[in-house]
């Protein structure tokens, strides 16, 4: 349970941790160090188990389905990392006390830091690749957030957003690449992979998955070419630097291929990427860094510099260079965390970091000057020290690599050139900084000592590096072979931590290295010339361009294909389905079934012209809207006359009466507004669309003809065995509507009502004027409301109530029911607006259509769930036989009640619907009445 | 027969008809209403998720009517995942819409709940052509709710809206004509029955049907290059419809899933998989586009509605592949996908709201009221969203990642998949970090402050992008089992045989 | 008779389309309208084209197919309540942009030039 612990622990406490934020600065910080000491405390009994070379593993499962699982493991490697990672942890976070200023966000602080901690402890301790995976991509996220701490710099943001990219994007490659090795493995679990090393380098997509594995650690360990994130991640506060870029955010990357050695390297491929790659990014660092006038810059650009010796000593793929690798990731996060906190006192106490400014800060603070300077001189690789040690290793491996020809020597040139210019940047540290004439006009004069506190992590750290250069078996000698053993996946090469190998070629190249550093720092100022000629790169206003060129390019993109032209949408929904109806169409062809033609009567030949024409017709006169709306209603009545031809006398009624509703709207709506469309698109897009529309209608004209000639046979046998003895009525099309289908007449009924409702609710508070004549130019007939029409109007509403009644009742049996019965008398009540206008028509007829629609819809829901009682499902319809007196023997099915929902409905709908229209107009005889709903 | 399968339908039905009579009464009342109502259809939703998940199909069949004769609704487990996701869904916006979005017209609570009626009845029913009327039931509903709101900024989105579903509608009933003239029959049991045996020119007519369908559902979907209405629609409509509007998108999405694995299943004969191998590619491009235009918007809504299309081509590819694996991948980030957009649909309205006359817009402008609550929310969103660790998008991308076979395919899905986010993640910094960072000083005019309902809503439902990875065992139990369910089409034929009430089977 | 039924369907089918493409409220909400015409008659002639068959038990020896005339009775009902929203809706347009023009007033135009043609021009 303890592995967990360590791990979920930060997160805990960066939950805790603001809530301390109002005790103060030392409050916060005191609660914040309460994690990282119980998880020191949990790792320690451990300890005896890892020197008796075993490990720790605690596993829980979670996802097996995706081989996820919530498994921890605990060997060499991964407590070497974690100590660090805690260790350094606790330093900042006492550092950060004081570097903070008390109004600066604090809780927020401490709570990302912790965050991250956690994430980076998941990293090093997580038995499960996926596992690892996510808390990989959790440190780019809170990293990213870290270095945004100061949201208001404008640097700020765009360095965090650029290590984002850069780290999360690797962090993507990487996913990839793990998941390939899972495929291959067959599991997750770090046992089975690293135990499944030579099959991995065996299989065919080796390739593709070291390449992808490696583009997420270079990219988090900013290798050349991604180091170019690193330097602009400087805009974080220092704590965050120190911790970020001395032990952990970029040791992940390290982590990661110390952490996969057994599984992939020993191949050529892996030498060559990693070796090379090292070799780019050590030599570039280096050299870079002399250069920079920042502190914290000279100090980044030298942290690349190191990670690229690392990497190439992980690349050269012998033991001891794996060793030494693991040995140098301890000394470089000792001391250059301390740097970077010395680099932080310095900024805090003198205001800038520029180097051509600070200077002679030795008479200001000699004590922190002295810690710098034993820290710097590690850092240069001065004897008796720390970084003497492993770089002394590094030399000697450099010379160990067997290559080909004059190539062999390219390591060890370029490890002494490294050197050289580390010394030489490591001088200028000490030297420009602490001696070097006096401070330039400082922000803050005089500069003094920090608060005593506040070096206490620095002297920690420089105490070391002390002690480790002095007694490394002492000092590291267990612990760094319990991670290199780790790391080899078990033996271990024989190796000594001495001081002194003896007078031998690394010596040798580490004199030169450090005479050519003091050299080179004595003539800087031709170093400078020279590379003054150079412009320098911002890669930041780089990175900024190209995000800026990617979203003006999907910017014009997107607005080229999405240009808000409803015109362009229709011609693409119109020709996807020609298109994909085309193929089996055409195979189709013109396809006459076996049933063939029946012949044609004259009547219906003429109508169907009729029909053609017209329809045709209102197509090529459509801006005459006048006439292209009378083509429609000729078109739509004869389609009633086709339905009523082909025995669908339901079909020809309804088809007729929602005819006649349509027109009236359409005529109200050309009433506001123009008589004529105008001509606006050109001839080659009109042709174009007349040949879209020309193929459709072939294509449905082909469609037709061979389903009509083709024999069929259908569900219907039941529905028309059915109808009288389970549905009651002989209308077999009203009984579907109302029995055997009725539920889709009440999702039906329901459109109408939500469609009049939305109408409503979307006219409420909208006005239209129309305008002032017809198409003609004459002007409207003055007298809003014609008296002949009102006069034989009104008495046409009882019968036309009457006549509807009886078109409802006979519905079950005849032609009629609910839908055409509704509609009628919506008709008559429209007569009587038109007629005699709104408001005299509302004060006989006092029905608020809202709750009509809501009494229609109530009716055919509770007619439904009356069968609910009689234990049937929903809709289930009963039956039995009365006589009337004019209808004579009769029929009462509960599907009447339903039917009587469908009429109330429709009347409801229509008229809202009619009525909001024609309420539009302020100029018109009606007012609209202050009802809201 | 179980009368729970009509719940979904029936309790937003009454409580729309119950709105619609009550267009007087105080606003508090109809409020508690219509939030009880949305609460009940989420209870009944539950309650079906728990019966459907012992693997069964319930049937109801209306008026008694032995299927294929009658219409009937069919629950298995993907119209009960379908019902949870949307009631949930539905809940929080709904919540979201009583701190004041609903105000200024008093059908909304009515649209929105005939809205759900509409999508639940499109969840559960069993017959082709009643598909299609719960289509036009949540399409008016949409129309009307898309104009909610007033102003003049929706009204040529919505007529756009309108227009292409319209031509869509009359589409889907030149299909089921074609269909129907050769099978003889709408339920879809029955067509799974009949569409095997189909031959001669018939293979041709039900063919055309069944891709001209396809488009009408990709039209649904939004897929490309019908997914253009999309993002001035959604991002110009009221948060809360907006929001709402995510699972819009799916209910596409799910009768593919329903027709093209029932009825042009493995086992359709000459005619099986119709249609999928169009699919993986177009679902690849839609993707594309998504990504692409995530990257131009200039606005946080636009961005979300962009992202709305990336997760419908996210979805479409694996389900195009066809793999078990890839279906209950796709389930999961279902899931998760519309319930993360939802949510940040619901966050960027807020953030409009806080930021004066900047609204949404992705520009520097002065601090932001609440600056802290709601970056937290964006970003708890954008890392759903973008697919990154630990949140639910990441395992959805995962799950989808790792359904893919090795070859050409894999290739295809994993760069674009990958790439689409990096590129996502990229647009979600650039946009957080000018919207909740680059501020300038300058005076906004106070913003009532963020009031409880509104700021729970909008929470909670990003935050059920970390509860699922809580309970993404269970989650993924339950769509494995129904990625297996749906790929055994025989057992759904079987519900023709369900003997009817009075009956002695 | 079918080939006249087919060409019948054909041709509404076609003036239908045709109108929609048009880049004013009215005559989309007319094609609309023709389209639906279409439609109707396609899917209610899936049951095949029957004389003086109509489906009213004990009026005739044979009767026509029942069920699509029932689907294309739901279709013509649900056909009008759109008609009338996207009327209204073209209305609404009207008010709010001065103009019937599908794709409503300038900030709405096309920024692509060869689009132009199609969106400018009151």
């Amino acid at each position: 349970m303890s592995l967990p612990l360590v791990v979920l622990l930060p997160f805990l406490g960066a939950v805790a941790a603001p809530l301390f934020a109002q005790g103060g600065r030392t409050a916060i910080a005191v609660a914040s160090s309460v994690p990282a000491l119980i998880a020191l405390a949990a790792l320690f009994p451990h300890w005896e188990t890892l020197a008796d070379g075993g490990v720790v593993l605690h596993s829980y499962e979670w996802l097996p389905a995706m081989g996820l699982s919530f498994s921890f493991r605990l060997d060499g490697l991964s407590l070497l990392f974690a100590l660090l990672i805690l260790i350094i942890g606790l330093l900042i976070i006492l550092y950060a006390r004081y570097y903070l200023k008390a109004y600066e966000n604090v809780g927020k602080f401490y709570a990302l830091l912790l965050c991250f901690k956690g994430s980076m402890l998941g990293i090093v301790l997580s038995s499960n690749l996926l596992l690892m995976m996510i808390f990989w991509e959790l440190t780019s996220l809170t990293s990213f957030l870290l270095i945004s701490f100061w949201t208001h710099k404008q640097d700020a943001r765009r360095g965090a957003r650029m290590a984002l990219a850069v780290t999360g994007g690797g962090g993507l490659a990487l996913l990839a690449g793990i998941l390939i090795i899972g495929n291959i493995v067959g599991s997750f679990e770090l046992d089975d992979v690293l135990a499944a090393g030579d099959q991995i380098k065996a299989h065919a997509m080796y390739p593709v998955a070291l390449t992808l594995v490696l583009l997420g650690a270079f990219t988090k360990s900013a290798q050349f070419p991604f180091h170019f994130w690193l330097p602009h991640a400087m805009q974080a506060p220092t704590p965050v630097s120190a911790y970020l870029h001395s032990a952990t955010m970029v040791k992940a990357g390290i982590f990661l291929m110390a952490r996969l050695y057994p599984a992939l390297a020993g191949t050529e491929q892996w030498f060559y990427m990693v070796s090379f790659t090292g070799m780019a990014t050590l030599l570039i660092g280096a050299y870079v860094a002399m250069f920079k006038h920042d502190l914290k810059g000279l100090l980044a650009h030298s942290t690349v510099s190191h990670l690229g010796l690392i990497t190439l000593l992980f690349g050269m793929g012998t033991q001891l260079a794996a060793v030494a690798a693991v040995f140098h990731v301890i000394n470089h996060a000792i001391f250059k965390a301390s740097l970077f906190m010395a680099a932080g006192i310095i900024d805090h106490e003198t205001g800038t970091r520029d180097m051509r400014r600070i200077n002679g800060l030795w008479r200001y603070m000699p004590h922190t000057a002295t810690l710098a300077m034993v820290a710097a001189s590690s850092m240069a690789g001065v004897p008796l020290l720390n970084g003497f040690l492993s770089k002394e290793m590094f030399f000697a491996e450099s010379l160990e690599l067997n290559l080909p020809g004059l190539i062999a020597w390219l390591p060890p040139i370029v490890a002494t050139l490294a050197g050289i210019f580390a010394v030489a940047y490591s001088a200028r540290f000490i030297h420009d900084v602490f001696f070097n004439g006096k401070p330039v006009d400082l922000p803050i004069y005089p500069p003094h000592e920090p608060p005593r506190y506040m070096k206490i992590p620095v002297e920690i750290l420089v105490f070391a590096c002390i002690m480790v250069g002095l007694f490394p078996a002492v000092a590291v000698g267990p612990l760094l072979f319990l991670a290199a053993s780790a790391t080899l996946g078990g033996e271990v090469p024989e190796y000594t931590l001495a001081i002194f190998h003896g007078f031998n070629l690394p010596l040798f190249m580490s004199f030169v290295a450090f005479f050519g550093g003091l050299l080179m720092y004595s003539q800087r100022q031709r170093f400078f010339d020279f590379h003054a000629r150079f412009r320098e790169i911002d890669e930041k206003a780089v990175f900024e361009n190209i995000v800026l060129r990617i979203v003006d390019l999907a910017n014009s993109v997107t607005a080229r294909l999405e240009n808000g032209s409803l015109q362009r949408y229709a011609l693409l929904l119109l020709v996807s389905v020609i298109a994909v109806a085309a193929m089996p169409l055409l195979d189709l062809g013109i396809f006459v079934g076996e049933n063939g033609l029946s012949p044609v009567d004259a009547p219906t030949a003429i109508a169907a012209a009729v029909l053609i024409l017209c329809a045709f017709a209102t197509a090529g006169l459509h801006r005459q809207r006048f006439y292209a709306l009378v083509l429609l209603s000729v078109v739509g009545l004869v389609v009633a006359l086709a339905f009523a031809r082909f025995s669908a006398p339901d079909l020809a009624m309804t088809q007729l009466s929602v005819e006649v509703v349509t027109i009236v709207l359409l005529m109200l709506a050309i009433y506001y507004m123009h008589p004529w469309t105008p001509v606006e698109t050109p001839l080659k897009r009109r042709v174009r669309d007349i040949a879209i529309a020309g193929v459709a209608g072939i294509g449905m004209t082909l469609v037709t003809l061979a389903m009509l000639t083709q024999p069929f046979s259908s569900i219907s046998e039941f529905f028309l065995a059915n109808s009288k003895p389970g549905g009651g009525g002989t209308n077999v099309v009203n009984v579907i509507l109302v029995d055997f289908r009725g539920f889709d007449t009440l999702g039906e009924i329901t459109v109408l009502a939500i469609a009049a409702l939305g109408i409503y609710a979307m006219l409420k508070d909208t006005a239209l004027t129309p305008p002032p004549s017809d198409g003609a130019g004459h002007a409207w007939a003055r007298d809003a409301h014609p008296l002949m029409l009102s006069l034989i109007a009104r008495p046409m509403l009882p019968l036309a109530l009457m006549v509807s009644a009886f078109i409802f009742l006979r519905g079950h049996n005849l032609p009629g029911g609910g839908f055409i019965a509704g509609l009628i008398t919506s008709i008559a009540l429209i007569l009587q607006y038109i007629a005699s206008g709104m408001e005299w028509t509302e004060d006989r007829i006092r029905l608020r259509y809202h709750n009509v629609i809501g009494l229609g819809l109530l009716f055919a829901t509770v007619a439904g769930l009356g069968s609910f009682a009689f234990g049937y499902p929903f809709l289930t319809s009963t039956f039995d036989y009365i006589t009337w007196p004019v209808v004579g023997k009769f029929e009462v099915a509960s599907a009447l009640i339903f039917d009587l929902g469908v009429y109330l409905a429709v009347i409801g709908a229509t008229l809202l619907s009619l009525v909001t229209v024609g309420r539009l107009s302020p100029h018109s005889a009606i007012r609209p009445k202050q009802e809201g709903a | 027969m179980n009368h729970w399968l009509t719940a979904p339908v029936l309790i937003p039905l009454l409580g729309g008809i119950l709105q619609a009579f009550m267009g007087y009464a105080p606003i508090s009342l109809r409020r508690t209403l219509a939030l009880a109502t949305t609460f009940l259809m989420l209870v009944s939703a539950i309650v079906l998720l728990i019966m459907a998940n012992d693997g069964s199909y319930r049937i109801y069949a209306f008026g008694n009517w032995q299927p294929p004769f009658g219409i009937v609704l069919v629950l298995d487990r993907l119209a009960a995942l379908m019902l949870v996701m949307t009631a949930v869904l539905a809940l929080f916006c709904h919540v979201f819409s009583i701190g004041g979005a609903d105000e200024g017209n008093r059908q909304f609570h009515g649209l929105f709940l005939f809205q759900l009626m509409g999508l639940n009845i499109a969840f559960l029913t069993g017959d082709l052509f009643n598909l299609f009327v719960a289509f036009e039931v949540l399409l008016i509903a949409s129309y009307g709710l898309l104009m909610h709101g007033g102003g003049t900024v929706r009204t040529v989105p919505g007529l756009h809206y309108v227009v292409l579903n319209l031509i869509g509608s009359a589409v889907f009933l030149i299909s089921v004509g074609m269909i129907y003239s050769v099978t003889g029959t709408l339920n879809m049991a029955d067509l799974a029955v009949k569409v095997p045996q189909i031959s001669g020119e018939g293979l041709s007519i039900v063919k055309a049907g069944g891709m001209m369908l396809l488009v009408v559902f990709g039209l649904k979907a939004a897929i490309l290059p019908l997914c253009f209405w999309l993002p001035r629609a959604y991002s110009k409509a009221t948060a809360p419809v907006a929001a709402l509007f995510a699972v819009m998108t799916k209910v596409g999405i799910y009768a593919i899933l329903r027709v093209y694995l029932l009825i042009f299943g493995d086992d359709a004969g000459k005619l099986a998989n119709l249609g999928m191998d169009w699919l993986f590619p177009i679902a690849l491009a839609t993707l594309a586009m998504g990504v692409i235009g995530a990257l131009g918007s200039g606005t946080l809504k636009t961005l979300v509605a962009w992202q709305v299309i990336i997760s419908v081509g996210t979805l479409l590819a694996p389900i195009a592949l066809g793999s078990e694996a890839g279906l209950s991948a796709a389930l999961f980030y279902l899931l998760s996908t519309t319930w993360t957009v939802g949510g940040l649909f619901l966050v960027s309205e807020l953030v409009a709201n806080q930021r004066g006359s900047a609204k949404d817009r992705i520009i520097t402008a002065p601090k932001m009221q609440s600056r802290t609550f709601l970056s937290v929310l964006f970003l708890v969103g954008a890392v759903a969203a973008a697919g990154l660790p630990p949140l639910s998008g990441f395992f959805g991308k995962v799950l989808i990642l790792q359904s893919a076979e090795a070859g050409t395919e894999m290739a295809w899905l994993w760069s674009v998949l990958l790439t689409g986010s990096f590129l996502t993640v990229i647009a979600y910094s650039r946009a957080g970090s000018i919207v909740f960072w680059r501020t300038v000083d300058g005076h906004l005019n106070k913003p009532d402050p963020l009031n409880g309902r509104v700021s729970v809503a909008a929470g909670a439902l990003t935050a059920l992008a970390i509860a699922m990875v809580v309970l993404a065992g269970p989650i993924m139990a339950y769509t494995d089992a129904t990625a297996a369910q749906l790929h055994n089409a025989d057992a759904y034929i079987e519900i023709l045989q369900t003997p009817m009430v009075g009956e002695d089977s | 008779m079918e080939l006249v039924f087919a060409l019948v369907i054909g041709a509404l089918t076609s003036s239908g389309v045709y109108l929609i493409l048009r880049a004013r409220t009215f005559p989309v909400v007319v094609g609309l309208t023709l389209l639906s015409y279409g439609v109707n008659l396609f899917l209610f002639s899936s049951g095949r084209l029957a004389t003086g068959q109509q489906p009213i038990i004990g009026t005739a020896a044979s009767y026509a197919d029942p069920l699509p005339q029932a689907l294309v009775l739901t279709a013509i009902v649900i056909g009008f309540a759109m008609t009338a929203f996207v009327v209204v809706l073209s209305l609404r347009n009207l008010a709010d942009n001065e103009d019937d023009h599908v794709d409503g007033k300038q900030p709405y135009k096309s920024p692509a030039p060869e689009e132009e043609e199609e969106v400018t021009g009151k």
